[in-house]
């Protein structure tokens, strides 16, 4: 499976909601035949909350992992 | 439709002012939506004026709920399915399934409890009704309703046998809870085992059948011999001429203890009998025809009337001698139950049923209590005083109808009203 990495580090809410739904947009068509992940760096904590509500409405699965000094946010398509 | 008067824009100044205005309503709005989201509003010292514009917030997220509803519209898609496999389950299950609200109030239920529990009743009509009610024929909830003990604790509960409509159940009560945990109603699974229950109590009265009939029939024997003997001597000693009248007195009691006796090894004798029926084609109507007739001295005696309800059924193959014995049996039992009883009355009916032709002995004597009813197939079971019955009747019945491959059964209701039936199998072409 292809992965599409973003970093937004630097970013604030919700300049990295608006980035992550127009990355997701894009990709739409083969994020949702499940043939590619999208990969989500970011700093900001309090995109570690909005993003996940949003995008779960829209379908996707999410998955938040802390690393050093950023967040890693995984968004793939829910069968 | 009303038309919109063109912008016209006359100077610099105006210019700027009316594009200060949408920059400001294309942030309000962009707000707004961020704020459906669950964010919060965007910051213009994060973002200036051009880099909204270039960002497109507006079409992202029009995009974006393009995306939700795409999702919710499957996601209906996906429940509406399981919903209709759900509801196919739940209507074809072979057990009886009902959900009741705390008030005990019917919420729903599948096809076999409909029918099996409610009777001529359509939906409309039984929803939003006490399940006592529909489903028990009851005023209030019996003292040991799962259901109420269910809403009471929030537990499941399991009981091994319950009584309802003529029919036995087990059943099992489970709590329905909302999201909150808090209780919605209470599901309710029946199973029928009302078949299970009658052939459990056949195997037990035929495995009592064949003990006692071999240790009868032995005992029998052995004793019908001396028995023999203290008859014919007291009957030799009764002719002589010298005895005081308190020693014939004496030995009068002798001879009828004895008859007495020999009529009990009869009845063991008769009833551990091993013959097979000796078949033949046969017509209950006139059977029972013949057996009232016989017994019509003893019915108008007792000043009892008789009603019969013969319908037209088709013939069956069984021992005309056994099933008359059966038949004068239960006629007998119905004429002693109703010694005491004014205006008693014995209906005979016949009617066919499935592949069964069935005989039903009413009568409107005293019944017999739920406790006893168990216990009157079982032989030597006789409420009888001592001298009077045996309490081999029935059983032999049971023994006799079991033969011929039918089944016998009796239903009372204590407040005056006896029912027994038998099914013969219908004669095979
Ligand atoms: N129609 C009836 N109404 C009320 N009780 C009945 C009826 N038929 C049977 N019984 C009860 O069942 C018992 C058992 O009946 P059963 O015919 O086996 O024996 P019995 O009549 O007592 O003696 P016998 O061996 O002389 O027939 C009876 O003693 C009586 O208590
Ligand atoms: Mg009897």
């Amino acid at each position: 499976m292809e992965t599409i990495a973003i970093d937004i580090r630097g970013q604030i809410c919700p300049a990295c909601l608006l980035i992550t739904l127009r990355e997701i947009n894009t990709h739409k068509t083969v994020l949702r035949d499940g043939k590619a992940r999208l990969v989500i760096k970011t700093d900001h904590r309090d995109a570690t909350r909005t993003i996940p509500s949003t995008v779960c409405a829209m379908g996707y699965d999410i998955n938040v992992t802390g690393r050093k000094g950023y967040y890693e946010i995984t968004i793939g398509y829910r069968k | 439709m009303r038309k919109i008067a063109p912008l016209r824009i006359n100077n610099i100044d105006e210019l700027q002012k009316s594009n200060e205005t949408l920059k400001r309503y294309i942030r309000e709005k962009v707000n707004q939506l961020l704020s459906m989201m669950g964010t919060r509003p965007l910051d213009p010292a994060e973002l200036d004026d051009s880099t909204l514009l270039d960002i497109d917030p507006i079409g992202i997220i029009a995009d974006a709920f393009g995306q939700v509803l795409e999702h919710l519209e499957e996601t209906n898609r996906k429940l509406i399915n399981t919903k209709d496999q759900l509801q196919a389950v739940f209507e074809t299950a072979g057990v009886c399934i009902s959900i009741v609200d705390p008030d005990l109030r019917i919420i729903s239920c599948n096809e076999k409890q409909r029918e099996l529990l409610v009777s001529d009743l359509n939906e409309k009509e039984f929803v939003g009704r006490y399940c006592y009610e529909v489903y028990c024929g009851n005023d209030s909830p019996a003292l040991y309703c799962p259901a109420i003990e269910t809403i009471e604790t929030g537990k499941p509960v399991f009981i091994r046998e319950i009584k309802k409509k003529g029919r036995y159940f087990q059943i099992v009560t489970s709590p329905l809870k909302n999201r909150d945990g808090t209780l919605k109603g209470v599901v309710e699974v029946s199973i029928d085992v009302t078949e299970k229950k009658r052939a459990e109590e056949g195997m037990r009265q035929a495995e009592k059948l064949s003990a006692i009939g071999l240790l009868g029939a032995g005992v029998a024997h052995e004793i019908n011999t001396p028995l023999g003997n203290i008859l014919g001597y007291a009957k030799m000693l009764l002719k002589e001429q010298d005895l005081s009248d308190h020693h014939k007195e004496k030995l009068q009691v002798i001879v009828e203890q004895a008859k007495k006796g020999s009529e009990i090894i009869r009845g063991l004798l008769n009833f551990s009998r091993q013959s097979k029926p000796s078949l033949a084609t046969i017509s209950m109507n006139d059977m029972v025809n013949k057996v009232l007739l016989e017994l019509s001295t003893q019915i108008e005696r007792q000043g009892i009337t008789t009603r019969k309800n013969l319908r037209p059924i088709p013939l069956v193959e069984a021992d005309p001698l056994q099933i008359e014995q059966v038949l004068s049996n239960l006629v007998l039992n119905a004429l002693h139950a109703l010694a005491r009883t004014p205006e008693g009355t014995i209906i005979v009916e016949t009617q066919r049923t499935g592949a069964f032709v069935e005989t039903r002995i009413v009568d409107n004597g005293p019944g017999i209590s739920d406790t006893l009813l168990p216990l009157i197939f079982d032989p030597f079971f006789t409420t009888k005083p001592v001298g009077e019955g045996v309490g081999l009747g029935l059983s032999i019945c049971s023994g006799i109808i079991r033969d011929h491959g039918g089944t016998i059964q009796a239903e009372s209701d204590p407040r005056g009203k006896t029912v027994f039936s038998f099914l013969l199998p219908v004669r095979s072409p």
